[in-house]
């Protein structure tokens, strides 16, 4: 294979494209089975298992728009666009049975006030839980790392199309390498958080450096395995 | 915009709607939804069921992966042999559900069986008449999300350059983490799980206390199914239905060649719609329910 300029762009899309979905990660707010059972704030599934579902989804629209267009930015707008559908479909839904099957106010732990609406927060938590429901402040902060998500999943699949020319094969490695930064992110959160707001938050430089390692070492595999190995 | 493809991306969420429910109702099932923490601690602390347990992993993998059995069936017998589509998605399917027979077996005898020091029993009468129901939720699921893919790759235009496994793996697992993030929430509200007043959470102190008896007899998992299918299945539907759905929509409305900003833009409509729609369940709660009785703490309501 030459390796030229393009190759290193390649390399380094790939790289953003794993700390976007590493960062992304840790906004999406999610609060694993305590928040099932309307103990904690959040939604009631894993960090990675939300992140993939969503950020996947947003692959899947930008594998689409990539089958017509070769316009980067259409591209990862699309990706992020489809992420962020997914994700807020699955809050609005997880939202109504939280209002109307569980009979829960929404409220975060993390913060006495909400920082968009202003609405106070401590005196509709239920007692012996730390919150329940998703609040306007996590809604917004899961919508956001979605997009991340959906950029980083784009910014993945686009320079391994351009190098393979294979959407199959680029798409399963896709999913690898956001499954590999979606994890890393998530041993960093251990566990919980319920978004931007959230005290855990501040621990993402730990996630970006790892990302950032991880995400260099799988872009040189991808991009020069795939022209030697694949079809 | 022609009115063929408004009838497939019709169907197609059609078929998302059914999928979504029949993931969720078959992890309740199971139990292989997050309140399955429940259930599991429920034997330690002295109350050992006969709630079917088969949790050895997240229900997004899971299903990716019962949903990419099918897939791949169906797609070589259709690439291969040119099977038609309908037999060889049914055949995948069928595959699908076999496979998860055999782990949702393997998976209860293990979890019970690890729980023995504690009294807990393995109920054949259980496993016999429980994993039959959750094979054929499997095949539902498997045979929806199987269709959706085969739609979009072969019939939906722009045909999707993704071959039908790999389509099949990713609405897979979006199918189970909507199940497990909506789904879920439904099954932690079940009377399982009821120690605890209407309207507040779980109180941590009562982990591990399910409810294990019924009007007449010992509850098992077809019970949880029964109240789970009412609105947490449903609502798993809606979600995942609405992904698929407006997803596909804003692409086949807007030519993606032409009109691709448009698409994306009736995207970010949607977003910003939803964002709106949950700020005001927000307000609707907060107004109807109130702060809770007994806060002693600063901060007004």
């Amino acid at each position: 294979m030459n390796f030229d300029i393009n190759t290193l762009v390649y390399i380094l899309e790939i790289t953003v494209g794993g700390l976007l979905v590493g960062i992304g990660v840790h906004f999406v707010p999610v609060g694993g089975a305590p928040a099932a059972m309307a103990q904690a704030t959040g939604i009631g599934t894993g960090t990675v298992q939300l992140a993939a579902g969503s950020g996947l989804t947003g692959l899947l629209s930008a594998g689409l728009m990539m089958s017509v267009t070769d316009n980067i930015w259409l591209i990862i707008a699309t990706g992020a666009v489809g992420a962020m559908i997914m994700i807020d479909a699955t809050m609005l839904t997880g939202s109504w049975i939280y209002a109307y099957a569980v009979g829960a106010p929404f409220a975060s732990a993390k913060v006495n006030y909400d920082p968009f609406t202003g609405f106070s927060q401590p005196p509709y938590i239920g007692p012996g839980t730390v919150g329940q429901g998703i609040p306007t402040v996590c809604y917004i902060s899961g919508t956001i790392g979605a997009a991340m998500g959906g950029i980083g999943g784009a910014m993945i699949y686009y320079p391994l199309v351009q190098v393979n020319n294979n959407p199959a094969m680029s798409a399963v490695f896709a999913i690898g390498i956001f499954l590999v930064s979606a994890v890393l992110a998530s041993w960093n959160i251990q566990g919980t958080i319920e978004g931007f707001h959230d005290p855990k938050f501040k621990k993402w430089p730990g996630a970006f450096k790892a990302c950032a390692v991880a995400s260099i070492i799988l872009a040189i595999v991808a991009v020069i395995i795939t022209p030697i190995g694949g079809v | 915009m022609d009115a063929f493809g408004m009838g497939l991306v019709a169907a197609i969420g059609a078929l998302a709607t059914v999928a979504g429910a029949s993931e969720d109702i078959e992890s309740d099932i199971g139990s292989q939804s997050n309140p399955n923490s429940q259930v599991q601690l429920a034997a330690q602390v002295g109350n050992p069921h006969r709630i079917y347990n088969k949790a050895i992993a997240g229900e997004p993998p899971s299903n990716a992966l019962w949903c990419t059995t099918a897939a791949i069936m169906a797609y070589m017998l259709i690439e291969a042999f040119k099977t038609p589509a309908l037999f060889a998605i049914v055949a995948g399917a069928s595959l699908a559900a076999l496979f998860v027979g055999v782990m949702a077996t393997s998976a209860y005898f293990g979890r019970s069986a690890s729980q023995a020091r504690f009294n807990q029993w393995i109920y054949l009468d259980i496993v016999r008449y429980t994993t039959p129901s959750i094979m054929a939720h499997v095949w539902i699921t498997s045979f929806c999300i199987t269709t959706i893919a085969y739609l979009q790759v072969y019939v939906l235009t722009p045909h999707h350059p993704f071959p039908i496994p790999v389509i099949a793996l990713i609405w897979g697992l979006t199918v189970g983490a909507i199940g497990s993030s909506v789904g879920d929430i439904h099954y932690g509200g079940e009377r399982e799980f009821q120690w605890r007043l209407f309207g507040q959470g779980l109180n941590t102190m009562l982990s591990g206390q399910i409810v294990r008896k019924a009007e007449a007899g010992l509850r098992n998992s077809i019970d949880n199914a029964w109240f789970c299918a009412k609105f947490g299945g449903p609502a798993t539907g809606m979600g995942f239905g609405l992904t698929v759905f407006l997803d596909s929509w804003r692409t086949t409305v807007f030519d993606p060649i032409t009109q691709a900003p448009y698409a994306i833009a009736m995207g970010l409509f949607f977003i910003i719609t939803m964002n709106l729609y949950n700020l005001y369940m927000e307000i609707s709660t907060r107004r109807k329910y109130g702060p809770y009785p007994g806060y002693k703490g600063d901060i007004s309501a």
